[in-house]
């Protein structure tokens, strides 16, 4: 059978926002990742047929970021190129789609990644002062410029987070964390509960350090070009429950468990996998680390995004005609403890089971295959890379513990899950 | 015949096809045919009319012919409008008025041209350089191409002239004074787009079509849209306008001019500082007395010293930069591999990347990594601050090097240089490595610039793909790169190597791997006897100035603070032990060295380097530290300055015959292009040989042999190819 393979992948460091990566735009990010991802593989750069990313904040410069990204990396002009956009889960689109393009026939060669710069989203200026700006820019006398800019209001110059806009969801109107303050309300997840699945998070992180270190080409960043960095920065070093728990609520002050402490990092960061098809690798005498068995895509209620995993984990197993017991290990992006600790409830309950009809495609996740060396919470999620670097994550997981089956999944802003299964 | 006439829709085209070559040259038989043809359209000249207007009572045209709209100035060479004048003239001219009646053959000819009733159009599709930018400039309008390869300037400075057919003249007039002077006191030429913004062309148009813009063009000008004026068609606005329509204001440019001269060429190109002496008078004369001011300063400079040196500098410089290996054309390379990002491995990948290659950079770890970068980023971020790049451009070229700690990514390089720290054992062990990471088709390379290459070869599998590439420092400047051949190094493999030393704009010697090569091995002679005369009791100040004196872009002791004296030392050592005694590093050198004095690098050498002070190192105070030896205490010592500068020279002159002697280059020329591009001896003198062509043999023979009987020291023995060459009466050059 001619299954879709992933050759390798590799990702830059994951960093704060703000932080080491500050100055490298996304295109940068995208290029660094997929550039060292072509000189590793020493795939001949004329065999691939498509680059796709996954991009979420899609930065104002660098229209269709997949294409500089492929330029910019000595991907051949001739080579097309586009950007994909499914929120938190656009590394999984890139992927599935370049799965996609395999099987129908399309190609046999690509390159899937994704790429985020949160330190580069831009403020906005108000609509008001962007109109009197159009006007200024329009006005020919002196008295007309005088009259444009007359009509400015202090408020008027209040710039819009951009990173803000892109987190909070226009239908139900809720930031992401209010998404997960939902969840724990509606769950009964205690903060306690919250701040100890964040610890483990980082401990974990900190235990993997070597292990994650093999997914990581260092970057020597901008502009100072000072030191390499090696590694992701979020991790922390002796972080206790005391620390967390000292945090105050972040989205809802007064009664709320989400902090920022058990909510994922706001990150830096870009990943690319090569996709072939199984053939295909064979005739380029390249090996797999693992093949994607099966990905699925489902839609949940917005105000509850968080619960997505819940839905897609059942749903991608369907697919694979597989069940929980016969994948050897998980992923769930941690966009907030809370989150996932409500998907882990809601697949542990019969009822949630019989009401979607999951029955046999749902049940108990083992901690102790979850999320092995950390997640969003200490490695931090740099929205549109996630998807992609828990594919990485997995597979170089699978093979060192030479595992034959594991599953990835994200929820997804504006009530989305997605959800794969990779095997060797 | 290379010049024909024929007319077409009532324009007379005069287009140039030099016969047998691919070039047009302003010869003088050229401007000649150029005459002839003026001379037959002068009468058709009086043919151009308004339109509308009527031809005056009494005049009638010839029979069969119309009025004239234009006449236009073409090349049916691609790429080439006119390249220039033939330097040959030029080098001919030797005696007095010979340059001058040159000068006036050509002006006169060109104000023929100017003077046509006709408008006058030259289209410049390729290179208008010299001459052939004259001959444009004598047009009444310009029509230039969007060809990348159009260049536009008057590069005459370089061969120690300057333009003498009215460039003088006309071009500070066209496009102003600051820039026109700029243009002739550089020799810089400029791109089509460039030439648009000075007003030196009126128009652009792409080359598919361009009989159809001519065209519209030559319409255009009719119907008066264009400024008909001959001059000025730049409109200067605000201060600049004040600055140069004011005697004041002109004073001052010319005055800055002088200044930015005399900093650049420190006073031994005359040409530069005559071409403004020129302008500063013919730019507040009429034509007739304007262009006799050009052709007679023009006289005065054509015949002198400097021009021929100059001349014969342009032309090694020509046939070095072209070396490449009949019958083989090699595959490009589109990557290479580096090892060691130090000083040099970051200045090289810098150089790649600047011309599209892409780097992999490697190292043993991260901090060296970063410093690699770092180097390569700083230049690419100061050529922005200078506005030779765009920043996206820099960016786009800088993303070109991707460090690394292993050889992943070597197996499809096309070539992988070394530039580790000069052990023999580590290059060893890099080119063990590197025969097994690298692809069939990897040129090895090693940028050693002392160490044997042949031994380094001996750790691959393959030796015919081994040969050295010595760069030199700082690399983006430097126009040198030694290229060393092995007795097993393959012709394949040099020609892979030249395509990739032409591709990068640097100009390369062939040279027979021996200890030192050829630059190292002559110039640290030169530092190692500057260092005796420091211990003859001879100040550090004093000896450098009587180098600068000479031209040398910098004394031996400031080149040692820059290199460092560590570096000195163990190149040194590698010499001596290599080509014997007299390499031996002097004493001093190894007091000091022992002392921690490093130069530069480590803020005291032979000057005192302030930290912040970057760049020049001159004005720095002299380390205090450092006492000349006693006087008399060296046998022989107390020489005058004339013979400290010979003592210096010399032992050059003598170390570069013995190379001849050895085989290690097989021309004069590749000394004399490698002491100038690689060691900055002076182009004004012809390179080291020429000039010890230019003293004679005999005169060197004797006074190398006083030296050996008055110093006792064996170094001055004259090496048997000066002897043979004295013997049969001949020159370096006329081997």
């Amino acid at each position: 059978m001619n299954r879709i393979a992933i050759i390798d992948g590799i990702r830059t460091p994951f960093c704060r926002m703000g932080t080491e990566f500050k100055d490298i735009d996304a295109r940068e990010l995208g290029r660094i990742a997929t550039r060292e991802l072509l000189e590793r593989t020493g795939i001949d750069v004329r065999q691939i047929d498509e680059v796709i990313f996954g991009n979420v904040s899609q930065p104002a410069d660098t229209a269709n970021i997949a294409r500089v990204i492929a330029l910019l990396s000595g991907i051949p002009e001739t080579v097309p190129a586009y950007t994909v956009h499914r929120n938190c889960a656009s590394g999984i689109e890139a992927a599935a789609q370049a799965a996609m393009k395999i099987q129908s026939g399309q190609g046999s060669c690509y390159i899937a990644g994704g790429t985020e710069s949160m330190s580069n989203i831009p403020f906005y200026l108000s609509k008001e002062l962007k109109e009197i700006l159009t006007h200024l820019s329009r006005a020919k006398t002196f008295a007309q410029k005088l009259q444009a800019l007359s009509q400015i209001k202090p408020a008027y110059l209040k710039p819009r987070a951009g990173l803000e806009m892109g987190l909070t969801d226009p239908v139900c109107g809720m930031i992401m964390g209010s998404t997960a303050e939902t969840l724990a309300k509606e769950f009964g997840i205690t903060r306690e509960e919250q701040d100890a699945f964040a610890l483990e998070s980082h401990l974990r992180a900190l235990r993997g350090k070597t292990f994650l270190r093999e997914e990581i080409v260092p970057v020597i960043p901008p502009p100072a070009y000072k030191s390499a960095v090696e590694h992701d920065n979020g991790p922390r070093e002796g972080q206790t429950i005391e620390a967390l728990a000292k945090l105050k609520p972040y989205f809802d002050r007064r009664s709320g468990t989400v902090t920022v402490g058990n909510s994922s990092q706001v990150t830096d960061g870009a990943a690319a996998l090569l996709i072939t098809s199984e053939q295909k690798a064979k005739e380029l005498n390249l090996k797999p680390l693992g093949f994607i068995r099966a990905y699925a895509f489902v839609g949940v209620e917005p105000h509850r995004m968080g619960i997505g995993p819940a839905h897609a984990i059942p749903q991608v197993l369907k697919k694979a005609g597989m069940k929980l017991k016969d994948i050897q290990a998980i992923e769930i992006n941690e966009a907030f403890a809370a989150q996932v600790l409500a998907c882990l409830k809601d697949l542990d309950s019969p009822a949630f089971a019989k009401e979607f009809s999951y029955e046999g495609f749902a049940g108990t996740i083992d901690p102790g295959i979850l999320n092995v060396n950390g997640g969003a919470i200490a490695l931090g999620h740099p929205v549109g890379t996630t998807g992609t670097r828990l594919i990485i994550t997995m597979l170089k997981h699978m093979n060192r513990h030479n595992l034959n089956t594991g599953l990835v999944s994200l929820c997804v802003g504006g009530g989305q899950g997605a959800a794969v299964i990779l095997e060797r | 015949m290379s010049i024909t006439y024929r007319e077409d829709n009532n324009t007379g085209f005069i287009e140039f096809d030099q016969t047998d070559s691919k070039v047009n040259l302003l010869t003088a038989a050229a401007l000649q045919e150029l005459d002839k043809i003026l001379d037959s359209l002068a009468p058709a000249g009086q043919r151009f009319l308004p339109q509308g207007a009527s031809l005056p009572a009494g005049k009638s045209l010839p029979a069969g012919k119309s009025s004239l709209k234009a006449v236009v100035i073409v090349s049916k060479k691609k790429d080439i409008f006119i390249a220039g004048a033939d330097i040959k003239e030029i080098e001919g001219i030797t005696r007095s008025e010979e340059g001058l009646q040159k000068a006036k053959a050509g002006q006169d000819i060109l104000n023929k041209l100017e003077d046509l009733a006709v408008p006058t159009i030259a289209v410049i599709d390729g290179a208008a350089l010299g001459g052939g930018c004259e001959l444009a400039l004598a047009c009444q309008y310009r029509l230039a191409t969007f060809n990348e390869k159009t260049r536009i300037g008057l590069p005459e400075v370089n061969l120690g002239i300057f333009p003498a057919f009215g460039g003088t003249y006309r071009l500070p007039r066209l496009i102003g004074l600051p820039d026109g002077l700029n243009m002739i006191l550089t020799g810089k030429s400029v791109d089509s787009s460039k030439a648009l913004r000075l007003g030196l062309v009126d128009r652009l148009a792409p080359q598919n079509g361009l009989d159809h813009y001519l065209n519209t063009f030559i319409e255009d000008i009719r119907q008066g849209r264009i400024v008909p004026d001959k001059y000025a068609r730049r409109k200067t606005k605000g201060l600049a306008s004040i600055l140069e329509g004011s005697l004041l204001g002109q004073w001052f440019i010319f005055q800055q001019s002088i200044q930015s001269v005399l900093k650049n060429t420190k006073g031994f190109y005359p040409a530069p500082l005559k071409a403004i002496a020129v302008i500063k008078k013919n730019f507040y004369l009429d034509r007739t007395k304007g262009l006799d001011v050009e052709a007679r300063e023009f006289n005065e400079l054509a015949a002198t010293a400097v021009a021929k040196n100059l001349i014969h500098v342009f032309y090694l410089s020509e046939q070095y930069r072209k070396l490449n290996v009949e019958g083989i054309t090699p595959k490009p390379v589109e990557k290479c591999g580096i090892i060691g990002a130090g000083v040099m491995g970051g200045g090289i990948a810098q150089l790649l990347s600047y011309a599209n290659i892409w780097v992999r950079l490697k190292d043993i770890n991260y901090e060296a990594l970063a410093l690699g970068v770092r180097s390569a980023a700083k230049l690419y971020r100061d050529a922005v601050k200078k506005r030779r790049m765009k920043p996206y451009e820099a960016a786009v070229k800088m993303d070109k090097i991707t460090p690394t700690l292993d050889y992943s990514g070597f197996a499809d390089t096309g070539i992988a240089i070394e530039a580790v720290v000069e052990n023999m054992e580590v290059k060893r062990k890099v080119f063990r490595e590197l025969s097994a990471a690298a692809g069939g088709q990897t040129i090895l390379a090693t940028n050693t610039s002392a160490l044997s290459v042949t031994e380094m070869a001996g750790e691959t599998k393959d030796p015919s793909k081994v040969i050295g590439l010595h760069f030199f420092n700082p690399v983006h400047k430097m126009p040198l790169v030694e290229i060393i051949m092995t007795a097993q190094t393959s012709k394949e493999t040099l020609a892979g190597t030249l395509a990739l030393v032409r591709r990068l704009g640097k100009t390369p010697i062939v040279v027979k791997d021996s200890c030192g090569f050829v630059v190292n091995r002559i110039l640290l002679g030169y530092i190692n006897e500057a260092g005796r005369l420091l211990e003859e009791g001879n100040s550090v100040v004093a000896i450098d100035k009587i180098m600068t004196d000479f031209g040398m872009p910098m004394g031996p002791f400031t080149l040692t603070d820059e290199v460092g004296l560590d570096v000195g030392s163990k190149v040194l050592h590698i010499l001596e032990a290599g080509l014997g005694e007299r390499f031996k590093p002097v004493e001093i050198f190894e007091k000091i060295y022992a002392q921690g004095f490093l130069g530069k690098k480590s803020g005291k050498g032979f000057y005192l380097h302030q930290p912040g002070h970057s760049g020049s190192v001159r004005g720095v105070q002299p380390n205090p530290a450092i006492q000349p030896g006693h006087p008399g205490s060296v046998r022989g010592a107390h020489p005058d300055q004339e013979e400290i500068l010979r003592r210096m020279l010399y032992v050059m002159i003598n170390e570069a015959a013995r190379c001849l002697e050895e085989g290690i280059v097989d021309a004069p020329g590749a000394i004399d292009v490698g002491m100038i591009f690689g060691a900055g001896f002076p182009a004004f003198r012809g390179g080291l040989l020429r000039y010890a062509d230019t003293l004679g043999v005999s005169a060197i023979v004797s006074e190398l042999k006083r030296l050996e009987e008055k110093l006792q020291a064996q170094r001055f023995q004259p090496t048997t190819y000066l002897l043979k060459l004295q013997e049969n009466g001949k020159r370096f050059y006329s081997v």
